[in-house]
């Protein structure tokens, strides 16, 4: 058994072993690195066709040294965060090795199993020559709208082929000139070929700024100044995550958590999560994982490491954007053949929501013995829908799809807010009025879910109901995890409300489709998605009883809410 | 050429201008701020600058203030009611879902402006395209109205769903309000803003009815108190978004002057790159706590059309000036991972930098450069004598945890903070397609021609321009500031024939709500109304702003094939490449300028100078990174071309000039600094 067991230990160690940079230098080289990588970021929104770039930053953008470390990464989707080393090793291999680059080539690659992402995520990377030397990589991860699936968006696949098609690491561009021959396959392989021929023209825009701006940065220290400069920038990062594990005490820490079925059977799935601590360092060991599934719910190992990246640099990070420095610390265990390690074919389209689980039960599992280090359980899910079909007047096809806010877990700080998953901070969700301008909807609702959030000394934050009346004939996906297990507290705080997702027909029935593929709704029928609250920190009898009031004056709380949590407060009228 | 008084209400400081057009001087003057009351530090300064005969004399007071701004910060305004659509009660609480700190696990956005219990629904819809979904229940209005009575609310915000494309609601709500007794004031989300995104011009309508009221008292105070003082001119404030409004106008438009504090200087950078050519400059505002930059193009400073300000978003126009938090006071410290950073944290006006003997202990951007002799001997204008010895315990306290010396430490800081300026003007140049070398470099602020040296060398600018009494650029900007009025609608269309013709029906609507709006009485010499379209390719969401400069009429001439070049060939300046899709019109802009009478481009300065005892002073040269001896010139001596190491001192800056550097003045005393080496 124990050869399926497989270490990952996450952050490459120094290559120069010797520096005689300046610490100077070394904090301008840094910060350099990350406007560099900001530019990418601003390049790519501005230029991006998809919402889902430009709005919900569904996206990585970030520098690489040759040897595959992370110098850079502009704040987007932390779930991406640190996974793109895996991404550009693969997609290098694909064109047969570091000797087939060429100044100007841009590879396309979105092979599930090296982007750790479903095929939808497709990465171009560029190498980045310095004086006819390779000395780095930029790349960008994105979600296109649709990419050739069998559904634009599911949770019913059983193999990766189902899922889009794949660009194995092929040259998109080659001494900067476009290969037609493959732009036309992209082209043709989605069900929006202008959407995805902006978003294609956009993602190389962003790569090419920031091997403009990493150059500049080169040049102006050299290069061998500039790799030592970043021995000392990745020695730094280090040190921010490891005094960080220093405040905690060795130990084993243990947290479970559940995902609701696998997409294609019955049943929950439970899984456990062991996190050690030990001298400066954590282990995040996932191998008592369940079997690989049947259904798309397996995240392959890049997410699986890339769910211990973020999750530690939320919380150790200063705040900071990190490198690969701050990686150092942590190890992964995982087992092949695992919900967290599957092997291919396995299907893997929702992988990000078994790594969003992972998150919260990695921070369950700190809580467990140090309430005060982390929230209690958010709504847990990004509860995603994804909406398409084609306009009655012109029929042209459109599609659409955002991730909502839910409820945070109140924490030892004070009580939750009501933003996205922790795993998506930097996400925005698109205003009402602009979708009524894209999409043929209108928003009946977008409100605060009186009673949802968990109780406590410091209260979760409340769920919000989202409802959309079809103004023409749609079909959707939704994908909305956690409708069994309720948001937990922490501390002896209370449970907040699940998540669910319903179709309601015109005639006011309403049915429940938290996890459906393809699900046809008629004009006139709405979707409602029920986004939970956060569970509640600390023991409801210690909160202030005005601030139990306020939350009742507020219409947060109902009078019933306040008999069954906060007996011992009385309201007068 | 008209006489002006301009005063500029910072953070720390009072700044006073005064164009005097009798004898073509200028006295430039400064006093503390009053917090409290802001409007006392403004009538002392002016009282102390002119009589009650020679105030008479003047035709124009500008003005920048922070009220605005204070009231938001503080939170120090009405009590606001909201009235919103039945459903989206919760727009400004929700937000967009995202975070300011996306590494913060535990981050809270601030408290809503409006509580909730202060947020009542309307069952009412309009669709995007301006029908009507379902109408007005005048009854809930009137409950909704008493409530707001009962409650005392003061100002009512009412922000419904899609109400820019058809605001009849609204209209019809104001009327319902008042008639049912409501007394206070109302903002109406339309007339705030004709652009789309709830969440952005709800909020925009909510801060104008927070700090309508504290705006408006202050405004007439002031009024008062200046006519008092014999002041019969007219009243003009500074906007968020470039140029000046009247006293009237702001008083219905408060968060339009929002954010003025960094325009003024934008402002004047604008005015002196249109008296040189238009030529293209980016701009280096370093005060004692932020670096603000703006780049001006084609002789003006760049316009967003969202601002932020506390977190909240404010949909108006926005002089695009980017803030890092580094300038003079900014401290330095070891970050987590000991590595050295300067700012955002400030020593402020108090201790302020270690060096000025108030008890500050933490080194700061000004005791690392006077520690390496670029202060020259450290006499300020204001007496102030600098003291070598605190700076470098205060360099020590840092450098030595790291085994730095005083001496290393000091060159460290102004590194990292003139790499970090750097940046920043490299993120607005870029993003916008240009190449920063091809600028120049217009540095101004207390500590602007200090660090200005450096910056230019970052980026590999080759000339500096230092404006006389640079220190004072600000208020010297805001006395240039010509009336604007801007507006705009969303209006999504495919590009066209037919769809130019649409954009000049509304053109025509909103030059007509332009001149309502203006409230001016006085003389004025021409009205220039300009037009931009906000456009993209179909299916992108961000807009490129493409101005019409051929437009003079108010509406638009040029033919669709026009347009699309024009937009084709300013996307691929900004973005390197072109699409073959659909272009689309997302929002129609107007505006309407209407310039102040010219003022001159030089007058005599009435300005006290810090002494020198010396005539020159050994300092670090960052260019041969050893110490050398620097000329020690005074600004007003200057007359022949010379080349560095100098030290130049004037009564607000002093400006650091390294080798290889040539310092001449041009004809309107602005120092040219040339790079030699480039």
């Amino acid at each position: 058994m124990s050869e399926d067991l497989h270490h990952y230990k996450c952050g490459i160690d120094r290559i120069v072993k010797k520096t005689n940079v300046d610490p100077i230098t070394t904090q301008i080289v840094r910060n350099s690195l990350n406007s560099a990588a900001e530019q990418m970021k601003r390049a790519l929104c501005r230029t991006a066709m998809s919402p889902i770039i430009y709005e919900v930053l569904d996206f990585a953008a970030a520098i690489y040294d040759r040897d595959l470390r992370m110098l850079s990464q502009a704040p987007s989707l932390p779930l991406f965060m640190g996974t793109l080393n895996f991404c550009i090793e693969e997609a290098v291999k694909g064109v047969g090795g570091e000797e087939n680059l060429e100044e100007g080539d841009i590879i396309i690659y979105n092979s599930p199993y090296g982007t750790g992402s479903h095929p939808q995520d497709a990465a171009l990377v560029m190498p980045v020559f310095f004086e006819n030397e390779l000395i780095a990589y930029t790349a960008i991860k994105a979600h296109w709208l649709d990419i050739a699936g069998k559904e634009p968006y599911s949770t019913d696949t059983v193999d990766v082929f189902q899922e889009g098609t794949v660009y194995p690491g092929v040259k998109l561009y080659s001494k900067g000139n476009l290969v037609k021959d493959i732009y036309k396959m992209c082209i043709a392989n989605t069900r929006v070929p202008n959407s995805v021929a902006g978003d294609i023209n956009a993602q190389a825009i962003g790569v090419r700024t920031g091997e403009r701006a990493l150059k500049r940065v080169v040049a102006k220290y050299g290069l061998n100044k500039f790799r030592e400069a970043v021995e000392e920038i990745f020695d730094a990062g280090e040190k921010i995550v490891r005094n960080y594990l220093k405040e905690i005490p060795n130990g084993e820490y243990f947290g479970s958590g559940q995902l609701d079925n696998n997409g294609v059977e019955e049943g929950n799935i439970p899984f456990d999560v062991k996190v050690i601590i030990k001298d400066e360092s954590v282990v995040l060991d996932m191998s008592d994982a369940p079997p690989q599934q049947n259904g798309p719910v397996n995240c392959p190992l890049p997410s699986t490491v890339s769910t211990a990246r973020v999750a530690m640099s939320m919380l150790a990070g200063s705040n900071e954007a990190p490198n690969e420095g701050f990686f150092r610390p942590i190890e992964v265990i995982t087992k092949k053949g695992t919900l967290f390690h599957p092997l291919s074919p396995a299907p893997c389209f929702l992988y990000g929501w078994p790594a969003l689980q992972a998150m919260e039960v990695f921070y369950r599992a700190l809580g467990s013995k140090h309430p005060e280090k982390v929230p209690a359980s958010s709504g847990g899910c990004i509860n995603a829908v994804v909406y398409w079909g084609q306009r009655e007047d012109t029929g042209e096809p459109w599609a659409d799809g955002s991730p909502h806010p839910i409820g945070q877990g109140g924490s030892f700080y004070g009580d939750g807010a009501t933003c996205l998953h922790h795993a998506e901070s930097a996400t925005r969700f698109a205003p009402t009025e602009v979708w009524e301008n894209r999409n043929p909807w209108l928003v009946n609702r977008v409100e605060l879910i009186q009673d949802s959030c968990g109780a406590g000394e410091h209260r979760g934050g409340l769920g919000v109901n989202l409802e959309i009346e079809m103004l023409e004939d749609t079909f959707a996906t939704t994908v909305c995890e956690r409708t069994e297990l309720s948001p937990w507290g922490l501390n002896k705080g209370k449970e907040g409300l699940a998540n669910n997702c319903f179709l309601i027909n015109d005639e006011g029935e309403k049915k429940s489709i938290p996890k459906a593929t393809r699900v046809s709704i008629k004009k006139g029928s709405k979707v409602l998605i029920q986004n939970g609250g956060g569970g509640g920190y600390g023991s409801p009898s210690e909160r202030k009883k005005e601030k139990v009031l306020d939350d009742y004056k507020q219409q947060y709380i109902s009078r019933e809410y306040i008999k069954e949590y906060y007996p011992e407060v009385k309201l007068n009228d | 050429m008209a006489s002006r008084i301009g005063v500029d209400i910072g953070g720390t400081f009072t700044d006073f201008i005064l164009y005097n057009e009798k004898d073509n001087s200028i006295t430039i003057d400064k006093i503390p701020t009053t917090p409290e009351e802001p409007q006392k530090a403004v009538i002392e300064v002016v009282k102390r600058n002119l009589s009650s005969e020679t105030i008479k004399d003047i035709e124009f007071f500008l003005h920048g203030t922070t009220v605005g701004l204070n009231a938001l910060l503080e939170r120090k305004g009405s009590k606001v009611g909201m009235l919103c659509t039945k459903g989206f009660r919760d727009v400004i609480e929700i937000r967009r879902g995202d975070r300011d700190e996306m590494y913060n696990l535990f981050w809270q956005p601030s408290e809503p402006l409006v509580p909730r219990y202060l947020r009542l629904e309307l069952n009412e819809r309009m669709f995007a395209n301006g029908n009507i979904h379902t109408t007005l229940n005048e009854e809930e209005v009137k409950k909704a109205c008493k409530f707001f009575i009962e409650e005392g609310v003061s100002s009512i915000a009412v922000c419904l769903i899609n109400a820019y494309a058809n605001n009849e609601h609204e209209k019809k709500i104001e009327k319902l309000l008042r008639d049912f007794g409501f007394k206070g004031y109302i903002s109406l989300s339309s007339v705030v803003s004709g652009e789309y995104r709830e969440y952005e011009r709800t909020t925009t309508t909510v801060i104008d009815s927070f700090v309508k009221a504290r705006m408006s008292n202050y405004l007439n105070n002031l009024r008062d108190e200046l006519k008092k003082l014999g002041f019969e001119g007219n009243f003009l404030v500074t906007r968020s978004g470039s140029g000046s409004m009247t006293f009237d106008e702001a008083e219905e438009r408060p968060f339009e002057t929002i954010m003025s504090g960094p325009v003024a200087g934008a402002e004047g950078a604008g005015e002196l790159s249109r008296q040189k050519n238009n030529i293209n400059m980016v701009t280096a505002d370093v005060g004692g706590t932020s670096f603000d930059t703006c780049l001006i193009l084609d002789g003006r400073p760049q316009i967003q059309f969202e601002g932020k300000i506390v977190g909240l978003p404010v949909q108006s126009p926005w002089v695009d000036v980017r803030s890092i938090g580094a300038g003079g006071g900014s401290i330095a410290y070891l970050d987590d991972g000991n590595l050295l950073r300067s700012g955002p944290r400030s020593s402020g006006a108090q201790p302020g930098p270690a060096c000025y003997s108030r008890g500050g202990t933490e080194p700061t951007t000004t005791d690392a450069a006077f520690y390496l002799g670029m202060l020259g001997e450290g006499n300020l204008a204001s007496g102030l004598k600098l003291n070598r010895d605190l700076a470098e315990n205060a360099l020590n306290s840092v450098g030595s945890k790291i085994n730095l010396s005083a001496f290393d430490t000091a060159k460290g800081i102004l590194k990292i903070s003139s790499a970090n300026m750097a940046d920043a003007i490299r993120e607005i140049t870029i993003e916008q397609g240009i190449d920063p070398r091809e600028l120049k470099l217009l540095a101004f602020g207390g500590a602007g021609p200090l660090m200005s040296n450096l910056i230019a060398k970052e980026l590999d600018i080759k000339e500096i321009i230092i404006p006389p009494f640079s220190g004072n650029f600000s208020a010297w900007g805001l006395l240039g500031a010509d009336l604007l009025q801007m507006t705009a609608q969303t209006k999504i269309l495919r590009l066209n024939e037919k769809s130019i013709n649409e954009c000049n029906q509304i053109l025509e609507r909103l030059f007509k709500d332009l001149q309502e709006r203006q409230k001016i009485n006085f003389e004025i010499l021409e009205t220039i109304k300009e037009i931009s379209l906000d456009m993209r390719w179909m299916g992108q969401e961000h807009t490129i702003t493409l101005k019409l400069n051929n437009e003079k009429l108010g509406k638009i001439t040029s033919s669709e094939d026009d347009i699309k070049k024009m937009f084709v060939s300013e996307y691929e300046k900004t973005f390197g490449s072109k699409l073959d899709t659909i272009i689309e019109i997302v929002s129609i802009r107007a505006s309407l300028r209407v310039p102040l009478p010219r003022k001159t481009s030089r007058g005599l300065i009435n300005e006290e100078l810090s002494g020198s005892d010396q005539e020159s002073i050994k300092c670090y040269s960052f260019d041969s990174d050893s110490i050398e001896e620097f000329k020690i010139i005074q600004r007003n001596k200057i007359e022949e071309e010379f080349s560095g190491p100098a030290i130049i001192l004037e009564s607000t800056a002093v400006t650091y000039v390294d080798k290889n550097y040539t310092v001449k003045k041009d004809n309107s005393d602005h120092l040219i600094i040339t790079d030699t080496k480039i």
